[in-house]
């Protein structure tokens, strides 16, 4: 009678070892596929980044056109392609009045001087650095300037390698980048608006109110952000264009585009050009200049007095320390462009939050009146 | 008319449309067929169940709904705190306009009785169109408004006969 009990026990214990290592393959197959699954979305998504988000900027800056265009009676559709071809058309004839602009030729001299700013940065260093070993022995032990000149010596090869490659993935960006657009220039609203109505009843009406408030206040950012940027841009390319220096109009490029960061990218985007300045003008009148001209006239007058009074609300500040940690996790997830686009975004998610938070605390209020008003 | 003519100028099953039922609302009631196709496109269609509440008394009001078929009941406290039935409303009537024009809290719970579906349009909509088109979203302004004067203009009569009718008691009274 004794002896029942133990076999069903040993039975019991294999079941339960069954239940148990069927539990656990189970689980690490769907682990594993899931991760392949994760794996082959990244790969599927990988390039696709970059053209969203130019799509992204485009869509909202030809926005405002498109609807000029919609308040003549005219339909969405045949709005954009009108819009379309006034780009089209405005982009031929600057392309026939000034002529294409010379990439190809600014790209090899760039690449050809490139290491010749770099050997005058090293040459410069190892001065600093040779009168600092006298002053501090110790130093003797860094090798900052071999430090330095392997580093540059990886990224030309990075260049010298990404650019047919580069090459390519542009040709793709001029077919992608309108096709998306397009697209979401005409559907954005009708998608949003069905996902809108998937909101239960109960919680419709303060969701379409929320949302209409935060779109409002995000395209009024976005936009604001990217006129801001090209405008520096130019400002900056006009200002260096009536001095000596090589290369105006990409470094204008890389002011505008650095401005999207506040405070740290102003000053890198600084860099590049005083390094040439310094390298091909020396100290002088013309070097002051365009010291004045990134400093002065973009930054503190054109960007702090005008541009972010004008175009950007107070609401998209961000603490200095925010704004860190956007770079840094930007650059972890993106590298270099989610560096620049950190900062935005990381202003896009504290307008939504303020922006509902302020819906809640008037839906309060509101209340505190109704009750009021029985009383 | 041929009726092979009229066949193909007809636009088929029109009536079903739901541009068609908006302009039967008397809101609506003097838009063109146009106008009332652009409407159809910034209104939201919602389904609710029978017991389901639409919104309630103090809830932050952001718009107005039509009801397209089903029946809504509007229900209000009364000061010791009993909700008091106002209306039974049905396919065709309208409720909750007042919110389209400011944000203010609802006075009054909403709620669907049978299966319902109520067209639903909202101020955020509307400051939409008339942001892009304010043509169309004056007139839709334009039927809104006179539907609400009458009702003051109404309520206003209503008003002045019951203070006569007072005046009148309270001078029979002194006599």
């Amino acid at each position: 009678m004794t002896a029942l009990p133990r076999p069903t026990g040993r039975a019991k214990n294999l079941v339960l070892f069954l239940v148990l290592s069927a539990g656990i393959a189970t689980g690490i197959t769907i682990f594993s596929s899931a991760s392949t699954v994760v794996e082959w979305l990244e790969t599927a998504t990988s390039g696709l980044f970059l053209p969203i988000l130019l799509s992204v900027i485009i869509t909202f800056l030809l926005d405002p056109l498109v609807q000029l265009f919609e308040r003549l009676q005219i339909s969405r559709t045949t709005s954009i392609f009108a819009v379309y071809a006034i780009l089209l058309i405005v982009c031929f004839s600057l392309l026939t009045l000034i002529g294409p602009p010379n990439w190809r030729s600014m790209l090899d001299a760039l690449r050809a001087d490139f290491p010749r700013y770099i050997a005058r940065i090293l040459e410069y260093l190892n001065n600093l650095l040779a009168s600092a070993h006298t002053q501090f022995p110790y130093l003797e032990n860094y090798d900052i300037s071999g430090k330095v000149r392997q580093w540059t010596q990886e990224f030309l090869g990075l260049i010298l390698l990404e650019t047919p490659r580069s090459a390519m993935r542009i040709g793709s960006l001029f077919l992608l980048v309108p096709l998306f657009s397009f697209f979401f220039l005409r559907d954005s609203r009708r998608f949003m608006r069905n996902l809108i109505s998937l909101t239960p009843n109960r919680y419709f009406e303060m969701v379409l109110d929320i949302y209409d408030h935060v779109s409002w206040q995000l395209a009024h950012f976005i936009r604001g952000r990217i006129v801001e940027a090209m405008i520096i841009g130019v400002v900056v390319w006009l200002g260096l264009s009536l001095t000596d220096i090589r290369y105006a109009p990409l470094l204008g490029a890389i002011a505008g585009v650095t401005n999207l960061v506040p405070y740290i990218g102003p000053i890198v985007g600084m860099v590049p050009g005083l390094v040439i300045a310094l390298v091909d003008l020396g100290v002088g009148p013309q070097f002051w200049w365009i010291l004045c001209v990134y400093l002065l006239i973009a930054q503190l007058i054109l960007d702090n007095f005008i541009l972010i009074p004008i175009l950007i609300s107070r609401v998209s500040n961000l603490h200095p320390l925010w704004v860190i940690l956007a770079i840094v996790m930007g650059g972890k997830l993106y590298g270099v462009l989610g560096m620049i686009i950190g900062v935005p975004i990381a202003s896009v998610i504290k307008i939504s939050v303020i922006e509902i938070r302020h819906y809640r605390s008037s839906f309060n209020s509101a209340r505190e009146i109704l009750t009021n008003q029985r009383e | 008319m041929n009726p092979l003519w009229s066949n193909i100028f007809r636009k088929p099953g029109y009536e079903g449309t739901l541009a068609y039922f908006l302009g039967t609302i008397p809101t609506f009631a003097t838009l063109g067929r146009r106008d009332l196709v652009f409407l159809e496109s910034i209104i939201h269609l919602r389904n609710y169940n029978p017991g389901e509440t639409v919104f309630s008394e103090g809830d932050i009001g952001s718009g107005m709904y039509i009801i397209r078929s089903g029946r809504v009941r509007i229900e209000m406290k009364d000061e010791q705190g009993v909700s008091q039935v106002q209306a039974d409303l049905e396919a065709g009537d309208f409720f909750g306009e007042i919110a389209l024009t400011t944000p203010r809290p609802r006075i009054a719970t909403a709620t669907a009785t049978e299966q319902t579906v109520l067209v639903g349009l909202f101020r955020a909509d509307l400051l939409d169109a008339i942001r892009k088109h304010p043509a169309m979203a004056s007139k839709i302004l334009l039927g809104l408004t006179r539907v609400l004067s009458e009702r003051l203009q109404h309520a206003g009569l209503r008003l002045r006969e019951q203070s006569y009718a007072h005046l009148k008691s309270v001078q029979e009274d002194q006599a």
